[in-house]
């Protein structure tokens, strides 16, 4: 019993975590239709500014607050500077050069931080709980993590629906010319899109890195993990990225703790995982409308 | 000063080679140096070799060439091997076999080393190990203790293992836990390739009926929760890893999330460096666990003195020749490993022959390899029957960053060979640091 609460626990976690690089994901696809491949080693860029920051002496937060604003103002320098030429061709155009990107800036971060493996703090514990004399495998660090995804999905959701230029950027990702016509500034609000994204593929960033261990290329398994939850939950719903994360961390934790020799299937079941629901329901779990395409 | 008498000792080897040796072939000294092999000139040996430098794999290991490179340049001071200045090519695989294959294609072809020396890894030496053997390039010292390389050298006659395989570690980690904890219910935590499975077969000769769960990682999935939950279910009070030292951390770290605490943790060889897993672990502290404390009691193994030996003389020819190479950083028990193996590779260049053949420098190490006598507790048991290395290994548990032996030299052998305590004195170094081998023809 407690080991099936435990593995469930861990795996809600690391579910949270695929979450909150999906809805990252999901932002950016909701406000430049690009799936921006890029995304993790941003993450990782800033977590390591972050991880600078704090060898410095500085606190958690001070790290956490500089390290999101870095990711806001990289994630606008891209669009702006490396993006925006080929804004306008064909999808894949835009697609391969976030691929590029990826690479580069991972190369990056080794070149300047070194890809020896550190530990990066966490503001909370990393002890389990305990009921009575047994421990639970939630621990305050993965409180803070499930909180933070939570809170920033519901600033999504309210962005999105209830603010004007929430409802402009979705014009300008949906349609740019009709947009323009409308008044809608789409250079402004694609730039804005590609910031807020990267600021929340940074939490997600400095979330995972929290209470472990950090090296360049530490995010690409959760690129992988949040790409499959993004598109499990439609790729446009922020809600459906939540639980798309949350099926794909349950699911995964139960294969690699339940299945003899899992820890080696966990790569490939999040593949069979995407390719049935997609099967079933080609546009996700929470596609808002099937036939609406970029 | 030092470095003059050390240079002189060598010239004084090759022109000694010369006066006991006439009897021809490639191994042949005394005349001028010839490029007598593909990455053997006049005056250069070119070594090559593949470690993860970045990666999952990379905390610690990416060390070891640092290491071999500072025993390498240690003898190029000191005139080298026959004169000859040793050049040492390590490419960067990120433990990802894929790579692995095209790094060595690029070290064999394209930089055309004489031999591979210290590829590190289980999974991905194994990428390259027919490669290697149908090119009939030279693969000695492999950095895994697998079985593959010395196993069988009817089918792969140009490998070689170097440190105690993984088979004879388990087996004398069993014999401790039969013999010490005859009642403790172990649980296993191996890595998911020969590693696991080798150290696995040595364990259960001798205590499988006290394994009562057996859990496997796959090196790079990194959220080992599941698995720790298991040992946990369990009821294992004495766990036994054979993994990478990240996934030591991992596992402590795992363990303090679940409040698992068995009464006894042990690790293999290869994943118990204190000073390595503590750094990592230091940030968790917060009065949880503090870094050189953090692996206290832990047992494993030692098959050479490593840095919890400053008194060591071997220990301090390694802090000399780190001292000397200038090179940023500690003396670690990774760069010992790499000095360690440079220092046997070198006396296989040196019994190979002043104008070796690559297949001089194999006949090498089977004649000879097994009467060198170096850092290692034990012998090597190179011959032509049997390609492995080291035979033996003690048990120390650790307590900060030393260690505190429990057992003897365990002398042993993979199958059913028996675990003999060796009472043979530790050689000592030579005065120089370097080596002294007569050609073996």
């Amino acid at each position: 019993m407690q080991q099936f609460v435990n593995v469930t626990l861990s795996g809600l976690t690391q579910g949270m975590i695929y979450s909150a690089f999906a809805l990252a994901l999901v932002l950016i696809w909701r406000s430049t239709r690009i799936v921006n491949f890029a995304q993790g080693s941003m993450a990782a860029a800033t977590a390591f500014i972050a991880l600078a920051i704090i060898n410095a002496g500085a606190s958690y937060w001070v790290a956490l607050v500089v390290a999101l604003i870095a990711g806001f103002v990289m994630g606008a320098l891209v669009e702006r500077i490396i993006i925006r030429p080929v804004e306008g061709g064909p999808e894949l155009n835009a697609v391969i050069v976030t691929l590029g990107l990826f690479v580069a800036i991972q190369a990056l971060i080794a070149i300047i931080a070194g890809s020896s493996f550190q530990s990066f703090p966490t503001p909370f514990g990393v002890r389990g709980f305990t009921i009575g004399d047994t421990t639970i495998a939630l621990t305050p660090t993965s409180l803070y993590v499930i909180g933070s995804v939570l809170v920033v999905m519901a600033l999504l959701v309210a962005l999105f629906r209830f603010t004007r230029t929430g409802l402009a950027m979705r014009a300008s990702a949906f349609g740019q010319e009709v947009a323009r016509l409308l008044g809608v500034r789409v250079g402004r609000m694609l730039t804005l899109g590609w910031g807020l994204a990267a600021v929340v593929g940074s939490l997600s960033g400095l979330l995972i890195a929290g209470g472990g261990f950090v090296y360049p290329a530490y995010m690409d398994s959760l690129i992988v993990f949040g790409f499959v939850a993004a598109v499990l939950g439609g790729l446009d719903s922020p809600i459906g990225a939540i639980v798309g994360g949350l099926i794909l961390g349950l699911a995964l934790s139960y294969i690699s703790g339940y299945v003899d020799r899992g820890s080696a299937l966990v790569n490939v079941s999040a593949l069979v995982i995407l390719m049935v629901v997609l099967l079933v329901r080609p546009g996700g779990l929470f596609a808002s409308s099937t036939a609406r395409r970029a | 000063m030092s470095l003059l008498a050390a240079a002189t000792v060598v010239s004084t080897v090759a022109a000694c080679g010369g006066s006991n040796d006439d009897n021809g072939g490639g191994g042949s000294t005394g005349g001028a140096n010839e490029a007598s092999a593909p990455g053997i000139t006049e005056d250069t040996i070119k070594l090559g070799a593949h470690y993860p430098l970045t990666g999952v794999a990379a905390p610690g290991y990416s060390e070891i060439p640092t290491g071999a490179q500072a025993y390498y340049d240690y003898v190029n001071k000191a005139g080298g091997v026959y004169d000859r200045e040793i050049e040492w090519i390590y490419k960067d695989d990120a433990y990802n076999p894929t790579n692995t294959s095209q790094v060595v294609n690029q070290l064999v072809l394209e930089d055309e080393v004489f031999a591979i020396v210290g590829g590190l890894g289980t999974p991905t030496h194994s990428a390259v190990l027919d490669f290697l053997n149908t090119e009939g390039v030279p693969d000695l010292f492999v950095a895994s203790g697998s079985l593959l390389w010395g196993e069988d050298p009817d089918t792969n006659p140009y490998s070689f293992g170097w440190q105690t395989d993984y088979e004879s570690e388990g087996k004398v980690i069993g014999q401790y836990i039969a013999d010490n904890l005859p009642d403790a219910k172990v649980g296993l935590f191996l890595q998911d390739d020969d590693f696991g499975e080798d150290g696995e077969a040595g364990l259960m000769q001798y205590i499988e009926d006290q394994v009562v769960e057996t859990q496997r990682y796959t090196s790079g999935n990194t959220n080992v929760a599941p698995q720790m939950a298991a040992l946990q279910a369990s009821g294992a009070d004495v766990v036994v890893g054979f993994n990478t030292p990240s996934y030591t951390a991992l596992t402590q770290l795992t363990a303090l999330q679940l409040g698992f605490k068995p009464s006894q943790w042990i690790y293999s060889n290869v994943g118990s460096d204190p000073a390595l897993v503590g750094s990592l672990l230091a940030r968790f502290s917060q009065g949880a666990v503090s870094d050189a404390s953090l692996l206290d009691g832990v047992i494993t193994t030692e098959y050479m003195p490593g840095v919890d030996a400053p008194e060591d003389p071997w220990v301090q020819l390694w802090q000399k020749v780190w001292d000397e190479s200038g090179q940023e950083g500690e003396l670690t028990n990774y760069r010992i490993y790499g000095m360690a193996q440079a220092y046997t590779m070198v006396q296989a260049l040196q019994a190979a022959g002043q104008n070796p053949t690559r297949d001089d420098l194999i006949e090498a190490v089977e004649t000879v390899g097994a009467d060198w006598e170096g850092p290692a507790f034990s012998p090597f048991r190179y011959s032509t029957d049997s390609h492995l290395g080291i035979s033996g290994m003690q048990v120390v548990q650790l307590a900060g960053t030393a260690a505190d032996p429990q057992t003897g030299i365990l002398v042993t052998d993979i199958g059913d060979a028996d675990i003999e305590e060796s009472e043979a004195e530790h050689a000592t170094p030579p005065e120089s640091g370097i080596p002294d081998e007569e050609p073996f023809n």
